[in-house]
């Protein structure tokens, strides 16, 4: 039983479609990523379960109560924290009232809201900087004073609309895990959005891809970097070399189809999860880390194609050979102590199981 | 879009329906009646324009226009480039300095201008005495005091836009310029004014209006052909006489019209040129210049002498406020608390009246005020944005229309004008724009996520409006406060048609013992006390927000 479920929502701005009929469900205890490139509709999908807007159609259930169709439920009544993408930290108050704000509206004890306080202060490693405004706190301590507050009142959900994207890299590491096991052992059910492929893969228990409006694919990290949907989930999480070419023949027993590229008349490639017909325009798709590479002509000549390295990257731990093979660029991962050079030729060979087509 | 929201934008149009459209619409379909006959036609308006006679007066006052806004402009462009690019010493005293005469009231300069370089002034007293000259020359009686103190009334607003243009260039255009090889004069005009036309154009539109829109200096300084003075002596001194009557209302509806129409084209036509480049992304001082010895005391010379012209208002003012008798004298003999002595304990009623009139009106100007801030910015209300464009309106509409609508408006049928309410409503109608434009910027400052943070944890809109927006906006909505207070406080044009005997302000105090009264030791004790007060406020506001003239009418130039 999903503990949050988003049914048909849908909301425009003036003639933008922001969310375009979705459909969610988020289970209790879960983190959700929502990820997706600026102005797919992440934040508009988040601020419609805060109840911060009014979607045109559908619905949000939260916890078996609807949030819309049965009487607009204020955002004060839903049981939520929320950390905004600029913190959103009160300046005219101390860390101490921005945190306690929702405690008191509670009409809690002053004990009991200082108890509260104290142990959440001390979750997010704020102990000390109680009585300080937030124009004398780092961005880091900012973004632990919004989170503080979010949770102080143990909500039912917890929202988080790109909580790091102002931070430096370095920071944004190190406070990406801590958010991650803050909310585990919480236990609260939240959903996340960032644009950040790194991120989402790291934090999330299951991501949601959107683009311009739709959720494109829901799957855990594993599921959507191995078996994407499409060509547009594929480019945007990790990196992928596009093939372009024509289904020529399809094998419906093995999952295999053949396609033709610029490379040969008859690719060897799986589909992972459609359905392909002849004649269909398609991608042959791999990933540059599945990409072998071979020196000398193997014996088996399927999928092999011979290329020249016109550009070769050092990437830290591997490098990144451009091989140009019948005018079409692709990039392949290798371990770092390949010697070949710039100019050089060799053999590429694409694991016809790797190699998916997407459209 | 909630149901509040909704009742909250229908009773805010309920107000300006009721004391703005109302009334004005009352104005313009008076002006369409024929006294005659008592029906409608416009009659009235083929008799203006073919009256050679108000024909005139209307040509006198578009030349007025020009020669005023020439005037600021020639004075304006150079001054504006030293304050915005000179590195020099008292920077902010001589803006302050130079933008003063906005806040202080126009028949102020008048009066002091009057005493210093009138006929038997301070300065021809002086020449005659040093044997320069035989017969008093006539400085200021004339066409050219007109200009004279029309123009250095309205030159802040030329210099205000002008110098946050040049500010807020983004230096690298001139530093194009510069690398192609244009010299500094050549850049000058092909570059740096250019770009500066739509922050210019915004001040310059105000500038050209003045003259249809100031019907008191041209009426004291004798000069009475030009439409709105034309106006106010049609409808003030002949009410009784139909034709002059509804001539005088033709000429507000006239100047009206003029100033609505170009107000409109001169925003319609800075929205369209606003250059990208120009406001955000520099660094907040904007390319500054060290220049040579030369050009430096050239520059402090001529802010000296523009500082000194605005200084006089007050030292003039003050001077003839603690002398009695000051006649064909160079400098006052006679020293004396007697006119305040008058003010304070004879007819305090003047004070009582113009404090409990702006402070009611500024009452009204919050209540009012604040919410429309709140609907214009926060929510997607219908018909909001034709609100705040009305309100924008009464920046530009004339003070005599205002008065001669409500006194068209209120007296028969709805007779509010019998009661002294009428005063507090007439001036927070025409002063709104000034609070409204504060309320509204600070509240775009303000992000909405600040606001929606407190609605998660658990707050009300209500609740919210009063524990996160109200103090977060407070700086910007206390400005606002004071600036409505000052104009409120100095309005005369609308209130010299409506008050009645008990009702008098300082300003038609001021008026009356100056014109009518020939009091003026009693009208400049009155106005060097408003000027003290002015002076008083301002403080509070520079207390409150740092580069304050800025911030209040940066904001309503947009
Ligand atoms: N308040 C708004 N007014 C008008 N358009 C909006 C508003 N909020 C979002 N949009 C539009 O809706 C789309 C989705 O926006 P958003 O949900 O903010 O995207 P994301 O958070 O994924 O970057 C965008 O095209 C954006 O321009
Ligand atoms: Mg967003």
């Amino acid at each position: 039983m999903a503990f949050i479920e988003i049914q048909n929502l849908f909301k425009t701005f003036k003639d933008v479609v922001a969310i375009n009929h979705i459909h969610l469900e988020i289970k209790q205890g879960e983190m959700l990523t929502l990820l997706g490139p600026s102005g797919c509709g992440k934040t508009t999908t988040l601020r419609c379960i805060a109840g911060l807007e009014t979607p045109e159609e559908g619905d949000i259930v939260i916890d078996s109560k609807s949030m819309f169709s049965q009487g607009f439920v204020q955002p004060s009544k839903r049981g939520i924290g929320m950390v905004f993408q600029n913190y959103a930290v009160w300046p005219h108050m101390k860390v101490y009232n921005n945190i306690v704000y929702g405690l008191k509206l509670q009409k809690l004890s002053r004990q009991k809201i200082q108890e509260k306080a104290q142990k959440v202060l001390e979750m997010v490693g704020l102990v000390g900087l109680e009585n300080r405004y937030p124009s004398q706190l780092s961005g880091g301590q900012q973004q632990r004073v919004a989170l503080a507050r979010a949770l102080v009142g143990n909500p039912k959900v917890l929202l988080l609309d790109e909580p790091l994207s102002n931070l430096d890299a370095k920071l944004r590491e190190e406070l990406r895990f801590e958010i991650k096991s803050l909310v585990r052992r919480m236990g609260i059910t939240s959903v996340y959005v960032t644009h950040d492929q790194a991120e989402a893969m790291v934090i999330s228990d299951r991501i949601a891809v959107m683009n311009s409006g739709n959720v494109v694919q829901l799957g855990t990290a594993q599921e959507i970097y191995k078996k994407p949907a499409n060509k547009f989930v594929a480019d945007f999480i990790g990196t992928m070399n596009f093939i372009a070419g024509e289904v020529v023949d399809v094998l419906t027993d093995t999952n295999n189809v053949y396609v033709k590229t610029p490379f040969s008349e008859k690719m060897g490639c799986t589909t992972p999860n459609s359905t392909a017909t002849i004649g269909q325009e398609v991608y042959a798709s791999i990933r540059p880390e599945d990409v072998e590479v071979l020196t000398k002509p193997p014996e088996a000549t399927e999928n092999v194609f011979k290329g020249k390295i016109v550009h070769k990257a050092y990437l830290g731990n591997f490098l990144f050979f451009f091989v140009n093979i019948n005018e079409t660029m692709i990039r392949v991962q290798v371990p770092h102590h390949l010697p070949q050079k710039e100019g050089q030729e060799l053999y590429v060979y694409l694991n016809p199981k790797k190699c998916m087509i997407l459209s | 879009m909630s149901r509040g929201s909704i009742s909250l934008a229908a009773i805010l149009w309920l107000v300006i329906a009721f004391l703005v459209l109302y009334p004005l619409s009352i104005l313009l379909t008076e002006s369409f009646k024929i006294a005659e006959t008592g029906g409608w036609g416009i009659g009235n308006f083929l008799e203006f324009f073919q009256d050679a006679y108000y024909l005139k007066t209307f040509g006198n006052t578009l030349f007025l226009s020009t020669l005023v806004l020439l005037t600021t402009t020639v004075f304006g462009v150079p001054l504006a480039y030293i304050l915005a690019r000179y590195r020099h010493w008292g920077k902010t005293m001589f803006t302050a300095l130079i933008l003063l005469p906005i806040v202080l009231p126009a028949f102020a300069g008048v009066f002091a201008f009057i005493i210093f370089f009138g006929k038997y002034g301070t300065v021809n007293l002086l020449l005659m005495e040093i044997g320069l000259v035989e017969k008093p020359i006539n400085f200021i009686y004339g066409l050219h005091g007109l200009v004279f103190i029309q123009s250095l009334h309205m030159l802040p607003f030329i210099v205000l836009g002008l110098s946050a243009g040049f500010t807020n260039i983004d230096p690298s255009f001139e530093e194009a310029a510069e690398v192609e090889g244009a010299s500094s004069f050549r850049r000058f005009f092909t570059v740096t004014l250019p770009l500066c036309t739509p922050s210019y154009m915004a001040g310059a539109v105000l500038v050209f209006l003045w003259p249809f829109t100031d019907w008191l200096t041209p009426m004291i300084l004798g000069q009475v052909d030009f439409l709105p003075s034309v106006a106010y002596i049609n409808i003030a001194y002949h009410f009784t006489d139909m034709h002059r009557k509804y001539m005088g209302i033709v000429s507000v509806t006239v100047a009206a019209i003029v100033c609505i129409t170009l107000f409109l084209l001169a925003r319609r036509w800075v929205e369209k040129r606003k250059y990208t480049g120009l406001s955000k992304g520099t660094t907040s001082e904007g390319r500054v210049i060290e220049p040579g010895a030369w050009v430096k005391s050239g520059a402090y010379a001529y802010m000296v002498f523009i500082a000194i012209l605005v200084l006089l208002i007050p030292v003039v003012l003050g001077l003839a406020a603690f002398s009695r008798t000051w006649v064909f004298e160079a400098f006052p003999t006679n020293w004396t608390l007697e006119n305040f002595r008058l003010i304070l304990l004879e007819s305090p009623g003047l004070i009582k009246n113009s404090f409990l009139f702006s402070g009611i009106a500024l009452i009204f100007g919050i209540a009012f005020g604040l919410p429309v801030a709140y609907l214009i910015v926060r929510t997607r209300v219908w018909g909001k944005d034709a609100l705040d464009f009305v309100i924008t309106l009464m920046l530009a509409f004339p003070g005599i229309a205002i008065g001669v609508s409500y006194l068209l408006a209120f007296w028969k049928d709805i007779p509010l004008a019998r009661y002294w309410i009428i005063m507090p409503l007439a001036l927070f109608a025409r002063r709104l724009p000034y609070f409204l434009r504060m309320a509204h910027s600070s509240y775009l400052q303000l992000d909405p996520s600040l606001e929606e943070a407190s609605e998660v944890s658990g707050a009300g809109k209500i609740r919210t409006f009063f524990s996160i927006s109200l103090p977060l906006l407070l700086k910007g909505v206390l400005v606002g406060v004071v600036m409505f207070f000052i104009m409120a406080f100095q309005e005369i044009s609308t209130a010299v048609f409506l008050y009645k005997g008990g009702w008098e302000t300082l300003p038609i105090g001021i008026y009356l013992n100056w014109h009518r009264g020939m009091e003026f030791g009693i009208a400049a004790a009155m106005a060097f006390l408003m000027i003290v007060i002015t002076f008083i406020l301002l403080l509070i506001i520079s207390r409150i927000g740092g580069g304050v003239l800025k911030a209040a009418w940066g904001a309503g130039e947009k």
